[in-house]
This record gives C-alpha cells, sequence and structure tokens, in this order.
C-alpha cells in the first residue's frame, strides 16, 4: 500500500465511519494482520471500542479473520475493497440502469449495510419505495423481491459464506472463531420466501391513520412476532460482477467510437450472451457461434445474416483485434480478446494523458516509440517530422515525468557515452501503474477540497479502473 | 667481314599506331585491359615501347587507370567525362599532381560529397596543402561546398555541377538547412482532411457495412495526386514524401493504414502491395485524470497536506471551482 493509498483509505473510513473505526482501520492497513490484544494496546483504545470497530469493519468485508494454529485469531484488513468505496455511487447508478428505481434502492441498501437478509432488505426497500410514490399507494413486496431474485440471478448479488454446519456437531472444545464456506452452486440461490405484504410509509404519528386499512395493522403486528424464514442467509454484493459489467461497458463504447453503432450493438450481444459463462481474469470469452449472435440480437435490430456476418468479419479483421475468429463451425465461431482489449484501453488513456498534459507534438512522439518499441534520438525526428530540438525537448520532458524510459545499448565494454546507443522504449504496464498511483493521490486532493467535486472524483475513477482492470489482467498473465 | 647488327624494325612501331591499337583494344573490352592482354595482341612491341605509350595516353586523358586484384587495369575514359576533363586538364596544366588527386577523390565521392578530413585520410596530404588546394579548386568552380543537414558545420565537397543528395539536403522537408515546419504541418492538415472527408461520404452512403468499409480507404497514390493537384507546394513531392506525412498522421492517432496485395501494374503499387489509409476516431474520450486541475498541475508531486503546496490552498483548485 502506497502512501497516498493509506491517505486515502483514511478518508474514507472516516467519511463513512467515523475517527474510531478509521483509526483502527488505518493501523491495521499499515501493520498487516494483527490479534486483538495488539489492536487494543497499539492504538491505545479499549478492547471493547476495537470490537465494535471490528464488528463494523467484518460486516462490510473490509476485514478479514483467520485462525491460527495456537489458537489466536488475526484479523487483516482489505485494502483493495476499502478503496472500492469510492465506487459505490458508480455501483448505484448501474443497478439503476439495469433494474430501474427498485434495483438501485436495493444495491444502495446492500452497499450501505454490508450483509443483509433478503427479507430484511426486501421490507426495507419496499418502505423507502413507498415513501416516494403518491399518497395511497404502497409497493408491493413481491415486486421488490422479483428484481431481487433478478439481481441473484444475473449474479450481481451473492450469497455470504455461512457457518459450515458440520462444526457445531464436532467433539472437543469450540473453536475461537467459525470458518465461513460456501458452495459454488449455492452462491445464487434465492431461497424460496414467500414474502407478502407490501411497504409502509412511515408516519410522523403512531395514530391509526386514515389511509391505512385496519387488518393489514394487524398482519403487521403478528409479523414482529414470527421468525425470520430465512435467518442466517446473508446477501453481499458481488463487486466483481459490477467489474466486469464496466469492462464490457468500455469495450462497448471503444468500438461505437472505432467503427459505428450497430458492430457495437454486436459486440454488447456478444458480451451479453458470455456474462455468465466466462470466468473474471480470462483472456478470451467463450467462443460463439455466428448463428447464436444472430438469434440474440436485441429485436430491434432487423439486420439480415448476411449483414452481420459482413460486420463479424469486419470486426475480425480491424486492426484493433477486439474481435477474433477461433473457427468455422456454425458460421463462424468468434471470441472477443478480452485482455488486448484492456492494453488497448490502457494505452489509450496514457496516450491521452500525454496529451493533455505535454501537447499534441509529444502525443505523437510517444505513439511513434510505443508502435515502433525502441528508436534512437535520430530516428524519432525522423520519423515524427519534428525539428530536431523540439524533439529533443519534448524527448527530455516525457523522460523526467517517466513515461519514456532510455534504454542503453553499449558497444564497447567501457559503456563509454560516445559509443553507446541511447534507446527511447515505453514500457506501458510501469506506466500504467506510476499512473494509477497519481489517481489515488489526486482523488485523496479532491476529497480533501470537499464536496463540489463529487463528479469529478466518478471521472478519475474511471482512469482508476481502466488501469487496475489492466494491471491485474497483466499480472494474472504472468 | 663487320657483323652488321640489324634490328628488325617491326612493322607497326610507330608510337601512334600503338597508341590507336591500345585504343581500339580498350574499346573492345569496356571494363578494362590489363597489361597481359596489350602483351598478347601486340607480341612483337617492347615492353618499353608499351609504357610509353600508355604513358602518353593516362596524360592525355584517354585512358583511365585502376587497380585490381590481379594488377592494373588500363580502361576507356567515358566519352562524356573525356570533354571537360580535357578542358581541366587543360587547366591543370600548371598545377600540381596533389590538385589532381584531391580532385579525383572529391569526384569519386558523387553526389553524397566528401568531408575534408576525409579527403586528407585519402590524399595523406597535410592539411595546410588541403586548404589550399580546396580553395584554390573552389576559385577555378571546378568544387563547390555544401553544408549538411545532419551537422550544420560539417561542410562536404562536391563537383560543380552536381545536385546534392537528398540526404546532405534533407529532401523536400529542408529549405537550406531549415526544416520547414509550416509546410510538414499544412500538408499534415491537408492529408487528414481529404481522408475525413472520404470517411464521411462514405459513411453517409450506408450501403452494406463492407462497401462502406472499402470506400473509405484511400492509397498513397490516390493522396498523393490530391495533393499534386492541390498545388500547394513549390517542391515537387514524390510519394513516399506523402507517405512518410501519412505515417505522422498514424502516430498522432487519426489514420490507421493497412497494406494489401495488389497485382503488378495497378496504379500505386509497389512491389505487389498498396498502402491504404483510413481516418479514424480515437477509441476513449479524454480521459477522467486530465479533467481535473491536478491531472495537468506542474508541481503535483510537492502537493502535500500541511506543505507549502497542499490541496487546501490550491490556486489552480479555488480557479476551477469558481466556474
Amino acid at each position: 500500500m502506497t502512501q497516498a493509498e493509506i491517505k486515502l483509505c483514511s478518508l474514507l473510513l472516516q467519511e463513512h465511519f467515523g475517527e474510531i473505526v478509521e483509526k483502527i482501520g488505518v493501523h491495521l492497513i499499515r501493520t498487516g494482520s494483527q490479534p486483538l490484544r495488539v489492536i487494543a494496546h497499539d492504538t491505545r483504545t479499549s478492547p471493547d471500542q476495537v470490537k465494535k470497530a471490528l464488528c463494523v469493519l467484518i460486516q462490510h468485508n473490509l476485514v478479514t479473520y483467520q485462525v491460527h494454529k495456537r489458537g489466536t485469531v488475526e484479523y487483516e484488513a482489505q485494502c483493495s475493497r476499502l478503496l472500492r468505496m469510492l465506487r459505490y455511487p458508480r455501483y448505484i447508478y448501474t443497478a439503476k440502469t439495469l433494474y430501474s428505481d427498485t434495483g438501485e434502492l436495493l444495491v444502495e441498501e446492500l452497499l450501505l449495510n454490508g450483509k443483509m437478509t433478503m427479507s430484511a432488505l426486501v421490507k426495507r426497500v419496499a418502505d423507502r419505495l413507498t415513501e416516494t410514490m403518491e399518497d395511497g399507494k404502497t409497493m408491493d413486496y413481491a415486486e421488490v423481491s422479483s428484481t431481487f431474485v433478478r439481481l441473484a440471478d444475473t449474479h450481481f448479488v451473492q450469497r455470504c459464506p455461512l457457518v459450515s454446519p458440520t462444526e457445531n456437531s464436532e467433539p472437543g472444545p469450540p473453536q475461537p472463531a467459525p470458518t465461513l464456506v460456501i458452495n459454488e452452486n449455492d452462491m445464487y440461490l434465492v431461497p424460496k420466501l414467500s414474502l407478502i405484504g407490501k411497504g409502509k410509509r412511515r408516519r410522523s404519528s403512531e395514530d391509526d391513520a386514515t389511509g391505512e386499512p385496519k387488518a393489514k395493522r394487524l398482519k403487521h403486528s403478528t409479523d414482529n412476532k414470527e421468525p425470520i424464514p430465512d435467518d442466517g442467509i446473508y446477501w453481499q454484493a458481488n463487486l466483481d460482477r459490477f467489474h466486469q459489467h464496466f469492462r464490457d461497458q468500455a469495450i462497448v463504447s471503444a468500438v461505437a467510437n472505432r467503427m459505428d453503432q450497430t458492430s457495437s450493438e454486436i459486440v454488447r450481444t456478444m458480451l451479453r450472451m458470455s456474462e455468465i459463462t466466462t470466468p473474471s481474469g480470462a483472456p478470451f470469452t467463450q467462443p460463439l457461434s455466428s448463428n447464436e449472435i444472430f438469434r440474440s440480437l436485441p429485436t430491434g435490430y432487423n439486420i439480415s445474416k448476411q449483414v452481420l456476418d459482413q460486420y463479424l468479419t469486419l470486426l475480425a479483421d480491424d486492426p484493433l483485434e477486439f474481435v477474433g475468429k477461433s473457427g468455422d463451425s456454425g458460421g463462424g465461431m468468434y471470441v472477443i480478446n478480452l485482455h488486448k482489449v484492456l492494453g488497448s484501453l490502457a494505452t489509450a488513456t496514457l496516450e491521452s494523458v500525454v496529451q493533455e498534459r505535454f501537447g499534441s507534438r509529444c502525443a505523437r512522439i510517444f505513439r511513434l516509440v510505443l508502435q515502433k518499441k525502441h528508436l534512437e534520438q535520430k530516428q524519432v525526428e525522423d520519423f515524427a517530422m519534428i525539428p530536431a530540438k523540439e524533439a529533443k525537448d519534448m524527448l527530455y520532458k516525457m523522460l523526467s515525468e517517466n513515461f519514456i524510459l532510455l534504454q542503453e545499448i553499449p558497444k564497447t565494454p567501457d559503456h563509454a557515452p560516445s559509443r553507446t546507443f541511447y534507446l527511447y522504449t515505453v514500457n506501458i504496464l510501469s506506466a500504467a501503474r506510476m499512473l494509477l498511483h497519481r489517481c489515488y493521490k489526486q482523488i485523496e486532493t479532491l476529497k480533501r477540497n470537499v464536496n463540489k467535486l463529487d463528479a469529478s472524483e466518478i471521472q478519475v475513477d474511471e482512469t482508476i479502473f481502466l488501469l487496475e482492470s489492466y494491471i491485474e489482467s497483466n499480472t494474472k498473465r504472468q | 667481314m663487320a657483323e652488321v647488327k640489324v634490328k628488325l624494325q617491326p612493322p607497326d612501331a610507330d608510337p601512334v599506331e600503338i597508341e590507336n591499337r591500345i585504343i581500339e583494344l580498350c574499346h573492345q573490352f569496356p571494363h578494362g585491359i590489363t597489361d597481359q592482354v596489350i602483351q598478347n595482341e601486340m607480341p612483337h612491341i617492347e615492353a618499353q615501347q608499351r609504357a610509353v605509350a600508355i604513358n602518353r595516353l593516362l596524360s592525355m586523358g584517354q585512358l583511365d587507370l585502376l587497380r585490381s586484384n590481379t594488377g592494373l587495369l588500363y580502361r576507356i575514359k567515358d566519352s562524356q567525362n573525356a570533354g571537360p576533363v580535357s578542358f581541366f586538364l587543360s587547366k591543370m596544366k600548371g598545377s600540381d599532381n596533389q590538385e589532381k588527386l584531391v580532385y579525383q577523390i572529391i569526384e569519386d565521392a558523387g553526389n553524397k560529397g566528401i568531408w575534408s578530413r576525409d579527403i586528407r585520410y585519402k590524399s595523406n596530404l597535410p592539411l595546410t596543402e588541403i586548404n589550399k588546394i580546396l580553395k584554390n579548386l573552389e576559385s577555378k568552380k571546378l568544387i563547390k561546398a555544401v553544408k549538411s543537414v545532419a551537422a550544420s558545420k560539417k561542410k562536404v565537397y562536391m563537383l560543380y555541377n552536381l545536385q546534392p543528395d537528398r540526404s546532405v539536403t534533407g529532401g523536400a522537408w529542408y529549405s537550406d538547412q531549415d526544416f520547414e515546419s509550416e509546410f510538414v504541418e499544412v500538408l499534415n492538415q491537408q492529408c487528414f482532411k481529404f481522408l475525413q472527408t472520404k470517411a464521411e461520404t462514405a459513411r453517409e452512403s450506408k450501403q452494406n457495412p463492407m462497401i462502406q468499409r472499402n470506400s473509405s480507404f484511400a492509397s498513397s497514390h490516390e493522396v498523393w495526386k490530391y495533393i499534386c493537384e492541390l498545388g500547394i507546394s513549390k517542391v515537387e513531392l514524390s510519394m513516399e514524401d506523402i507517405e512518410t506525412i501519412l505515417n505522422t498522421l498514424i502516430y498522432d492517432g487519426k489514420v490507421e493504414m493497412t497494406i494489401i496485395a495488389a497485382k503488378e501494374g495497378t496504379v500505386g503499387s509497389v512491389d505487389g502491395h498498396m498502402k491504404l489509409y483510413r481516418a479514424v476516431n480515437p477509441i476513449i474520450p479524454p480521459t477522467g485524470l486530465v479533467r481535473t486541475p491536478c491531472g495537468l498541475c506542474p508541481v503535483f508531486d510537492d502537493c502535500h497536506e500541511g506543505g507549502e503546496i497542499s490541496p487546501s490552498n490550491c490556486i489552480y483548485m479555488t480557479e476551477w471551482l469558481e466556474f
């Protein structure tokens, strides 16, 4: 964790949870995995308060615990998960675009509360929706639960790991901390609940209001006494799935910018079809045949099979290499090249930063060195058609900011400067990491300038997302 | 009786005859003849007479003396050069051989020219002599000095009537050692506009996508013709020049290129393939990082809370917020 990231985490914790949680959280980030007593001692807070703070953090999936062999339990902060808190508005907005207001509120409640049972969640969301509706109308639980089921089916929400059922039956002393397990297949299984009811409007007085039918009030009072049917089954938001969705959005908009609307719709269809079948971090989506794609196109697009085939061929031949052809069965099997896409988007981000900071001539030199991999000073001037003095100036400026690197190739063993080749080169991965660090520092700066800058935070966060996905895909590849 | 030694005078011992025969031989073998060949041809001529004839031909400038692995070669001098050289020789009759040597070295360098230090290495003459000779030759208008565009202090010498090579003057982009930036910029914009309009018309036509894409491409030959017809350039531009301009557009990210195989003989094809260019849009809009003042701030690395430059007293930020 870099300094900038730690400062950012501390700001986020303070904003969302307050001082004590912030102190504990930052301490855990700085020192790694620690048991309870050590935390209490080092931060000079009472164990009670530490316990409460840890509860909050665990509830929100920001801290995990582990039982060690000696029987101690150590707590560890999940730094990357902490930084995701920046992105909450984007997650909520995505849910709104996909599942309208109901979805938006469901995801919002889930994010703000960390983990919740389905019934509690549905109830709360129904209440909130009812408040916003006109007088006399109420929100039905069934509608809310159906939206919830859809969210679970598309994997946007997932079940939290449960206490393993065999633990309690084991002989011997009970474990200091339960181990949580979850079966892959059960992760998105919605329990069969019959949630009947409507949202309740929060009234300022407890008195019987005219709009409320008496029968409903009776039912509500009985509800409180019944045990909640899905006790113990908690749900959390599946952030990886949201990230996958953002990545798909970025791909579709890139294709729309480079080609036309129809091609981007085709790519969107392909991505939608491989949403659930492709694991995250895979370099390619599953191969899709052209017939399947034709069948799954949205109904608004009346293009014939031939035209679709032509578009697919064009996409596969494009120098961008976003779509590749992997076989000829079923009218042609096509895959989307995910790693390549992330690489191109990261490169485009780098180029855009260079262009805005240093000017379009510098951007030309940057792209030139990127394409040709290694170039000498003289060659740079010749290819870019920029006078020697200016070219030198720009290269040195970019070198000082670490966008461009210098590679020495000596001709003689004594590395004499007059007999050494000096080649300029660009390393995308290291430049991406450097830029990412800048982004975090920038967000911290924006946050300190309070409130008015939420929109710009979100814009910087877009850049953070692209760069992080690219770096992640690269490290997985290695 | 006294023995009279009679030397048989061979019939064609006439020096002029010998010379003519040698010249005929040289014409027969334009790549040069060795001494052995002459000897075979005229076996009755003594070596000394041969040498005299050859020397005379050399000094008259009708023969060239070359060295090869096997020995010395005599080659007839080119009829083109015969003229000015004899003129030169008549001028140089008074000058010493050193000047002739220097002149020959410069001539051999062709239209790339040769640097004074290189002349010194080749002729093994001291620097002062070289400089004197060069000044002499320049005043006689036999050679000229051309400033090289690579190193502006360096002067290369070449024959007076030769056109300097592109590598020395820089080609079409340099006029008098100055890189013509505005010229390049103008050409850049014109090419881009041409490709852009072509892509637009292709898009508007709304035919099936294959045709649309293919018609948005323009070959380098088409662009070259368009630029020539525009007439914005005083200098004659070749297709390679236009291709270098189009390459800069590629590095600007505005244009993409593909190479297709083309039949030999179709207009604009080089060695069986053609380069096609197409205007494209960037794949992402300017990224979020640079839409805030921090992205463009020159003192970003020095900025931290509590320092002299800090987020709370950032002047760029306050200016930006006032919008």
